[in-house]
């Protein structure tokens, strides 16, 4: 069966517009409305927006707090984590969903007792392009992303983030918005009698 | 003695003549970009000083200041001559524009134009079209693709519009009879040469947007396909001298000449002539506001394939000039 093709004529300007430049004057009526409008920008170091709480920010680690899913309780029996660590379980399904691997160091030991605890883990966010894969791929609910953009460094070494610091951003993210509604954007109003303005740096 | 003194005196004036223009071409930058700025609901330069007002200075010291490469391959004559190229005559046409009548302060005779010359407005086309070739040279010059095709364009579109140009000025011409500037404002006392000459002023405005290079005729430097057009191998203030060339001083004072010619020059505004206010502040208004006019098509409009700028230059606007001239005949001899 052949493609069916519809043709549609290119509107013709009028000679009425043709002369007398309608569409022209259209156009600078709408700059000169546009121009008495208020600006809409943000004066970004002296004023921060709010991100939404779904927003896909630096990584934190949740920690063990009591507020765990049940997957965590079966695997606690196994793990070394006191109360206040980080209640990674060293399953590296992060690492599996991540579209670049590499950027994710994660190191694990076995106790004396025999338990596995978490030694390392470090994310390079360099190579992070944001895409939460990781955070949907954790078992346990530990690995968040917060809503804090500033990831600017002086060098390399300061883009990379480590269990300590991720769990002191998460500590601090739920303490902020952990009693949130789930919303995609929530408007101006009610974001500032929520939770105000923030002051990050 | 006599004519060294004029000669010093000349030199004082032209000197005055063009650190104003400086001045004034420098705080044209930030009235445009504060224009553009809130055309697209943002702000424009804000920090430098109370809302950005010192933002020209700042500008002016960064591109004194920064490393002035010359690409290895490039025609060192031409790619110098032609920065000063564009600048220069741009700058020369402030020599014949007046600001006014001249006027009489503590006792001393005060021109405030350099020289009434009698064929004026025929030296303004002149320089004008002479600015146009530094762009060319510079395109030529660069030794580099982009800006050989915006050099070209340029070239192109200008042959057109200096054409149709020419002839759209012969109407107020004629209606003066006479090509010194000063002589065309003075004969507007009664009416101003915009109500016959009407289809000569809307083709004064395309010239003017086409001679400088603003928007709906910025094919010389389309920075979407041409990176930056004739100015990609510059740097510093070889590059710096030519938006300030084009945009700014060649935009003021083709503004300038397009109020002498039509808009009656130093003679206030309709209803208006009551106000104190000075004859050169209501020329000032006159060429701010038409200035405003070119910013705002500047920064509303796309723009033109260079085919519909030359189709445009050659089917629309040198007939609209032509016919112009029959109307201006016509009116000369029924009106007197």
């Amino acid at each position: 069966m052949a493609v069916k093709v519809k043709y549609v004529e290119r509107p013709q300007l009028t000679n009425r517009e043709r002369i007398l430049f309608i569409d022209f004057i259209k156009g600078m009526g709408i700059t000169i409305k546009n121009f008495f409008r208020k600006t809409i920008t943000t004066a970004y170091p002296f004023e921060k927006l709010t991100p939404p709480i779904r927003f896909r920010g630096t990584h934190a680690h949740r920690v063990k707090d009591g507020k765990e899913p049940p997957s965590f309780k079966v695997l606690e029996r196994f793990m070394d984590i006191q109360e206040g660590e980080s209640r990674c379980v060293g399953c590296y399904m992060c690492q599996q969903a991540c579209p670049v691997p590499e950027l994710f160091n994660i190191q694990t030991t076995q106790t004396e007792d025999g338990k596995k605890k978490v030694i390392r883990f470090d994310m390079n966010l360099l190579n992070c392009m944001y895409c939460g894969l990781c955070t949907e791929a954790c078992p346990v609910d530990c690995l968040i992303m917060t809503d804090i953009y500033e990831t600017a460094s002086y060098h390399r070494a300061g883009t990379v983030i480590h269990m300590e610091d991720m769990t002191k951003r998460a500590v601090d993210f739920d303490t902020r918005r952990g009693n949130e509604p789930d919303r995609i954007w929530i408007d101006d109003e009610q974001r500032s009698k929520l939770w105000g303005q923030i002051k990050w740096s | 003695m006599d004519l060294l003194g004029t000669a010093i005196f000349l030199a004082i004036k032209s000197l005055i003549f063009i650190m104003g223009m400086f001045l004034g071409a420098a705080y044209l930058t930030l009235l445009e970009r504060k224009f553009a700025g809130h055309v697209q609901q943002r702000p424009g330069p804000l920090h430098v000083g109370p809302h950005g007002f010192l933002q020209p200075i700042a500008d002016a010291l960064k591109v004194l200041t920064k490393e002035d490469l010359v690409p290895d391959n490039v025609d060192k004559v031409l790619f110098y001559l032609a920065s000063l190229m564009a600048f220069v005559p741009a700058i020369m046409i402030l020599a014949v524009v007046p600001f006014g009548e001249p006027f009489t302060i503590f006792g001393i005779e005060i021109q405030p134009y350099i020289s009434d010359l009698n064929v004026g407005l025929l030296l303004a086309l002149a320089f004008g079209s002479i600015s146009i070739y530094g762009v060319i040279f510079a395109g030529w010059a660069s030794n580099s693709k982009y800006p050989m095709i915006g050099g070209l364009r340029k070239a192109a579109v200008l042959i057109g519009y200096e054409v149709a140009l020419g002839f759209a000025l012969a109407g107020p011409i004629m209606m003066a009879g006479s090509f010194s500037l000063r002589e065309i404002v003075e004969a507007q006392q009664g009416m101003w040469f915009i109500i016959p000459n009407i289809l000569a002023f809307v083709v004064v405005v395309f010239c003017v947007l086409a001679e400088t290079g603003r928007t709906p005729f910025d094919v010389q430097e389309a920075e979407a396909e041409l990176v930056g057009g004739y100015v990609t191998e510059y740097t510093g203030m070889k590059f710096g001298l030519f938006p300030l060339a084009e945009w700014y001083i060649a935009t003021f004072v083709l503004s300038a000449i397009t109020v002498i010619l039509f808009f009656g020059g130093w003679q206030p505004l309709p209803l208006l002539g009551w106000l104190p206010i000075p004859e050169f502040l209501w020329f000032f208004i006159k060429v701010f506001l038409l200035f405003m006019f070119f910013l705002w098509v500047h920064w509303t409009l796309p723009r033109y394939r260079v085919d519909q700028i030359t189709e445009m230059a050659w089917k629309v606007m040198l007939p609209l000039a032509l016919a112009n001239i029959l109307i201006v005949a016509v009116w000369i001899i029924i009106f007197g």
